[in-house]
């Protein structure tokens, strides 16, 4: 850390206590002042969106009162109507069900992959890393087309079992990068530890790895959920029929028909969507960064 | 008089034609039960896809086919992008509804269907030029016209409005029986008129609203536009025809047109204008009655002062967009003389009066024998304020792109390149020489093969 | 982990040794490193050959046919397009639109990151996850909220400018206003992500340096450009470099918002593509549009990693 040395020559060692203690507390208060600045900024959109979701029709087609508060008395009627006349539980339902599958299946494929390619390296091995890491950049608009006859040919298609097929794409090559920075990062003392001890690969992967990697394994889990719940395209191409969609384009296309936007409800629906990751990420914030900043920085 | 006696000959000749359906040229296939599916358009009306379920279900009991129907919306291109993937993996269902281009988009997997459309010529008489435009690709019918989802973009005004501020009244003007419309009086409802009121409403306080981006809504009223002040874009023989006087003449009516229109017009999309009307805050928009029906429930004070009716004249006449809808059968289908069949059903003049009457008349079959369904007679408050959405009188309608190719059309429709071109004129302050030579070098892109 | 090695019953024996003599040489090759190595990846070398990169090259085929698609044309589509102002003008605009939504992100990121760094630290975790919460709604539908609080004509912003008695925004039927907007909202949305990997980075930095510099006398900045930025280069350049991939091919955000108007001039590369490919029924231009995405990301990807192993190993 050449740099450190080169900073700052002076030394002012008069009075350093009470201006530093000083400096502290209006660090502090700018710091607070800020950061309600920026999350005024974050928060606006939801919060918006909360007060459109709980306003009547009328309120929102007349437009005469200020938009930002409700005017004419809350109203649930909004939920209540989405919540029970549309199909917006059938659309959880298959995201749910979707979301579940598709991070499994993206667990066991990236991990068994990114062991194999992080820890074992064979002929190719690193050719196929940087492989996985570039079809991360090939756009979702450009294989649709492509994807629509595979999943077509084995019987998938309008069935969101065709998205568990079709999903792992967006999932597995991110997910299969960041891994492969998190295994190596293990000191490579542990495996020879082990492989003196005569273990086999698999039991390694189990036993040592993939406790001393949770944190990366639950980041990744994270983004595959966060990924599969929000996927717009291939839903939007791949499935028609009501009983098979999923929430993000249900909300979106169920409530807007034509020319005329059901506003409250739309607002309404986007938060009940929004609800599971928010829990999610409540819960598992801390993992969900510890393992990032790990796995990206390696690889 | 004389388009009287031709509807009376023309019902004749329905009501002959339906009752005679055995006959007619079109024969029925040999078909075993079987299943067919249909892509249908998810329609915006709560109810009327049960409609259109009910008419379906009584032809499959009746023929012992199994029918389902997906409906799928076309909020964000959804329906064209299935169709697109479905033509392309050369599977999916068996008849899928198509707006605007898309017959023409899909020509080479769509099986042709002039006997259909032969014999519902035969029954109800000619049908809108502009469907022939779209759906019938060098001399082959590849789509069936329905009623479902097509529309016309008339004028959507506010009677109090325009009687107290312009001078105007409407519903003297439009009165709800073609028969009571008065030449000398329609005559004055030209777009310089229209101009004079709008500039006045804006003074008043309450704009026109006329969408000018880059979705349907802005791209048909444009055409249309153009249409009556003569403007061709492409013709028939791939010539550019945009550097001419009557374009010159086209958007210096439109700068003074757009400047009394709110300046949010440019970000419209096609739910833009409806918003300002059911707000309260515009006097006129060309839309279908869709924003008419959505103000009756969350702004009935508003609604019960629309009145829908023709279009401004312009020097080569009184022209008005219209977007039909079609059904086209793939030819990779597996069931084609039952899906013909079904289709025919489908078009029938009684299925159609359910259609229309399902979509509170918003629905609007592509037969101008058709016109007289009693629903746009009825519907209200005000009643008789959907009489003059279907063209009536001297009204033609017109479609943004003709007369050129269809496949060049598609492009210059799709890229808005009317609509831009207005924009880069009306609110760009760009030259007007530079607009037209932007517009040709577009054009010229069209012409690809 | 000697103990683990007797504890291991007859369950956790791998098969090969219950049949020692028939399956040898099997039992050789099961053994071999690179061949289980391989086997590892197999799951994950069939879903993308099948899912990602046969569809990919189908695309890059479908985009050398004519329109419709009976005609082989090789690289008519790619000439035709270069010659388009259109096109050039996507290019800028998803340049445009790109570069600064990322640099936005990262600034907001990183500065958001210091003043939650500087709080208590009891306090940071509530103040992190408020700040998480766009990030988390889905795009599509969080996008839709930020269109109707921009809608034209009854935009909730402008009914506060307006009440504040400044001018009133279009904010989406002015061109350059529209830019901004999707720039914003994506900028809204990313920015979460880049302020909680960069909260994480400077928790990681150790805090003796701090200390060190601050005895020499050091101030905030100079102790931010001397020792945090060199310390975080890594994770900036990583995440910069996903969030500009990500960013680059955005559809949901510029579709739902503008979907490509005012005059074309916020179309980017995706909705461009989806405006020629499935509006216009041009597939094979709207397949070259979005291939030409594939090589400006490629040469950025390069870069960056190539930064980032250079600095790892410096480090390491």
């Amino acid at each position: 850390m050449s740099t450190v040395a080169i900073a700052a020559p002076i030394k002012s060692r008069l009075g350093i206590g009470a201006s530093l203690k000083r400096n502290r507390r209006w660090a502090l208060i700018s710091s607070y002042f800020f950061l309600i600045l920026f999350a005024i900024f974050f928060l606006m959109p939801p919060y918006y969106m909360i007060v459109t979701a709980l306003k009547s029709d009328a309120e929102v087609a007349h437009m005469a009162t200020n938009p930002w508060i409700i005017a004419n008395g809350i109203t649930f009627e909004q939920f209540y109507i989405l919540l029970f006349q549309t199909d917006f539980l059938v659309f959880f339902k298959n995201t749910v069900i979707v979301t579940l599958c598709v991070v499994a299946i993206t667990m066991v494929v990236s991990v068994l992959a990114a062991f194999s390619l992080g820890r074992m390296k064979f002929w190719g091995s690193s050719i196929l890393a940087t492989g996985i890491f570039l079809t991360y950049l090939i756009p979702d608009t450009l294989l649709f087309l492509p994807l629509f006859q595979i999943v077509k040919s084995i019987g998938l298609l309008n069935s969101y079992w065709g998205m568990v097929l079709i999903y792992p794409t967006l999932t597995v090559p991110f997910c299969t990068w960041i891994m492969i920075g998190y295994f190596q990062s293990i000191p490579k003392e542990l495996d020879e530890a082990a492989l003196i001890d005569g273990a086999g690969h698999m039991q390694m992967l189990f036993k040592i790895f993939i406790p001393v990697a949770l944190p990366g394994i639950i980041a990744a889990m994270i983004f595959a959920f966060t990924v599969s719940w929000a996927a717009f395209v291939y839903p939007m191409a791949f499935l028609y029929s009501a009983d098979q969609q999923v929430l993000t384009v249900g909300t979106v296309t169920s409530l807007i028909r034509a020319d005329v936007y059901k506003w409250g409800m739309l607002m309404a629906g986007a938060l009940l969507a929004a609800a599971p990751p928010l829990v999610i990420y409540a819960f598992l914030m801390d993992y969900y960064i510890a393992g990032l900043t790990a796995g990206a920085t390696k690889g | 008089m004389g388009t009287r006696i031709t509807r009376r000959s023309v019902l004749k000749t329905a009501a002959l034609g339906s009752a005679a359906i055995i006959s007619a040229p079109y024969v029925r296939g040999a078909y075993a039960a079987g299943k067919l599916t249909l892509g249908c358009w998810d329609h915006w009306v709560p109810g009327a896809n049960k409609t259109l379920d009910k008419i379906c279900n009584e032809w499959g009991e009746k023929n012992k086919v199994e029918v389902h129907i997906d409906y799928i919306t076309s909020q964000g291109e959804k329906d064209k992008l299935t169709a697109a993937a479905e033509a392309q993996a050369g599977t999916g269902h068996d008849i899928m509804s198509h707006r605007d281009w898309n017959i023409q988009v899909h020509q080479r997997v769509l099986e042709p269907l002039d006997d259909v459309v032969g014999q519902l010529i035969k029954q109800y008489g000619p049908i809108s030029p502009v469907a022939e435009y779209l759906a019938k690709i060098k001399g082959t019918w590849r789509g069936v016209p329905t009623a479902v989802g097509s529309q016309v973009k008339p004028c959507q005004s506010r009677f109090d409005l325009f009687k107290e501020h312009a001078g105007i009244d409407l519903q003297d003007m439009f009165p709800a029986d073609e028969a009571k419309y008065d030449k000398a009086k329609t005559d004055k409802w030209t777009w310089d008129t229209f101009l004079d009121s709008a500039q006045k409403l804006h003074k008043a306080g309450f704009p026109v609203g006329l969408p000018m981006g880059q979705t349907s809504d802005a791209v048909d009223w444009v055409g249309a536009l153009f249409n009556s002040f003569g403007v061709v874009m492409v013709d028939a023989k791939d010539n550019i025809k945009i550097n001419s006087d009557e374009t010159r003449k086209a958007l210096e009516y439109l700068k003074k047109l757009m400047a009394v229109n709110p300046p949010e017009v440019y970000a419209w999309d096609d739910a833009g204008n409806n918003r300002w009307m059911i707000s309260g805050k515009g006097s006129s928009i060309m839309n279908p009655p869709s924003s008419w029906a959505v103000a009756k429930r969350d702004n009935p004070t508003v609604a019960e002062k629309i009145w829908h009716h023709p279009m401004p004249m312009g020097p080569k006449g009184r022209f008005v967009g219209q977007l039909p809808q079609f059904y086209g059968l793939w030819a990779f289908s597996k069931n084609k003389s039952a899906a013909k069949d079904l289709l025919l059903h489908m078009s029938q003049r009684e299925s159609m009066a359910q259609l229309v009457e399902a979509s509170f008349g918003y629905d609007l079959p592509s037969f101008k024998s058709m016109y007289d369904f009693d629903t746009w007679k009825k519907v209200g408050p005000p009643v008789g304020t959907a009489y003059s959405y279907p063209p009536r009188g001297d009204e033609q309608t017109s479609m943004a792109g003709a007369p050129a190719r269809a496949e060049v059309g598609a492009q210059i429709y799709n890229q808005a390149i009317n609509t831009v071109m207005v924009s880069k004129f009306t609110q760009g302050n760009e030259k007007l020489d530079d607009v037209i030579k932007w517009a040709e070098k577009e054009l010229e892109g069209t012409l690809r093969v | 982990m000697a103990d683990t090695v007797q504890s291991w019953g007859p369950d956790s024996i791998p098969d090969t040794a219950k049949a020692p003599v028939r399956v040898k040489g099997l039992q050789k090759f099961m053994r071999r490193h690179s061949t289980i190595a391989v086997l590892m990846c197999l799951p994950l070398i069939i879903i993308v050959a099948c899912l990602i990169v046969y569809p990919a090259f189908y695309s890059i085929y479908l985009s050398m046919l004519n329109k419709s698609q009976t005609r082989f044309v090789g690289l008519a589509n790619f000439t035709y397009l270069l010659s388009r102002d259109t096109f050039w003008m996507v290019v800028k605009q998803s340049a445009i639109f790109a570069i600064s939504a990322v640099f936005f992100k990262a600034l907001i990121g990183l500065i958001t990151a210091h003043l939650v760094n500087n709080l208590p630290v009891k306090g940071q975790r509530k103040w992190r996850g408020m700040l998480l919460v766009p990030w988390v709604i889905p795009l599509a539908l969080s996008t839709l909220g930020w269109w109707w609080l921009f809608d034209p004509t009854h935009s909730a912003f402008n009914y506060i400018l307006k009440g504040m008695g400044f001018e009133e925004i279009a904010w989406l039927s002015d061109p350059y206003w529209a830019r901004v907007s999707v720039i914003l909202v994506n900028v809204w949305y990313g920015a979460p992500f880049f302020l909680i990997m960069y909260l994480a980075a400077l928790k990681s930095v150790p805090e003796q340096l701090y200390e060190a510099a601050s005895i020499d006398g050091a101030s905030a900045w100079q102790k931010f450009i001397h020792i945090t930025l060199p310390m975080m280069h890594n994770i900036i350049a990583i995440t910069v470099l996903f969030s500009l991939i990500v960013t680059f091919a955005n559809f949901d955000v510029v579709q739902i918002m503008t979907a490509g108007g005012p005059r074309n001039m916020t179309h980017v590369f995706a909705t461009y593509s989806f405006l020629l490919g499935i509006r216009s029924g041009d597939l094979p231009l709207g397949a070259a549009t979005s291939l030409f995405m594939f090589p400006i990301l490629a040469i950025a990807a390069i870069f960056i990693l190539r930064g980032v192993r250079k600095r790892g190993r410096e480090i390491g």
